[in-house]
């Protein structure tokens, strides 16, 4: 079955008027909040939806419904503007260290690790599949073809990041003592 | 996948329900200008912060550009008077 952004994506490539704006309501909060919860940092989140859907609109045809979903479709485009995005910044700090913005303080000082903190502190490549699995109800083969790696990697990466999560909340320490 | 992976750790997966996000009411048009801008505007380190902070440092910048300005005054001097 077609989810309703397929659809209306479908009727933005036949130049419906407004379709375009019914994805971006449909679509805009799952993409900002993966981009969020692994950047943690609101306006370059705010900057890849936007690149996002750009892009989209600029290649609109290069949409095809029958190779998958629009959602992962978004998702793989979202994922390499940001990778791009994160590695030219870093590259320019490299270069000009004094010119890099401040980053902002937003860790809780509390004596356990918040959920945000342990995510954040997770390696990239372990971030983003858990995200995608986990807040975004997506598959192990969908994973794969938004990061470009095979499923069994994904699930190899799940599951380190679902133990090292684990070890940074103390949660296996709660879950044996309530036994 | 076949199995659930957090089916087993229901306090984690309390743990990852407790991560919500406000998205924030943004265009779907990015505006190059207004990047610029927060570009320019945004807070940066001060180059100079660790000179600042000792007092030796901080002599050296004071006396530095007075420095300078004496010796440009003096080829100056030598040169047209």
């Amino acid at each position: 079955m077609m989810e309703r952004e397929d659809e209306w994506m479908l009727a933005f490539q036949k130049g419906e008027e407004g379709a375009l704006d019914r994805v971006y309501l449909l679509m805009k909060p799952s993409i900002y909040t993966f981009i969020y919860r692994y950047t943690r940092d609101e306006q370059l989140s705010i900057d890849i939806v936007q690149d996002t859907f750009e892009k989209l609109q600029n290649y609109k045809q290069d949409f095809d419904p029958q190779k998958g979903k629009l959602k992962s479709y978004l998702f793989q485009m979202a994922y390499r503007i940001m990778i791009t995005k994160l590695n030219r910044r870093k590259k320019w700090r490299s270069l000009l260290p004094f010119l890099a913005p401040l980053e902002k303080e937003d860790y809780h000082h509390e004596d356990r690790m918040t959920i945000r903190d342990a995510i954040t502190k997770l390696p990239d490549k372990h971030r983003a599949v858990i995200l995608l699995f986990y807040y975004h109800d997506m598959s192990q083969e969908e994973i794969g073809e938004i990061l470009n790696i095979p499923s069994g990697t994904v699930k190899s990466r799940l599951h380190h990041a679902i133990k090292r999560l684990k070890e940074e909340l103390g949660v296996d320490y709660y879950e044996s003592r309530s036994l | 996948m076949n199995q659930d992976p957090f089916e087993k750790d229901p306090l984690l997966k309390q743990k990852l329900d407790e991560y919500h996000v406000e998205v924030p009411d943004f265009p779907d048009k990015p505006s190059p200008w207004e990047r610029f801008i927060r570009l320019l505007g945004s807070p940066a380190k001060d180059p100079l912060e660790n000179m600042v902070t000792t007092t030796n440092g901080f002599l050296l910048l004071k006396v530095i550009p007075l420095t300078a300005t004496i010796i440009i005054g003096l080829i100056q001097a030598l040169l047209f008077l």
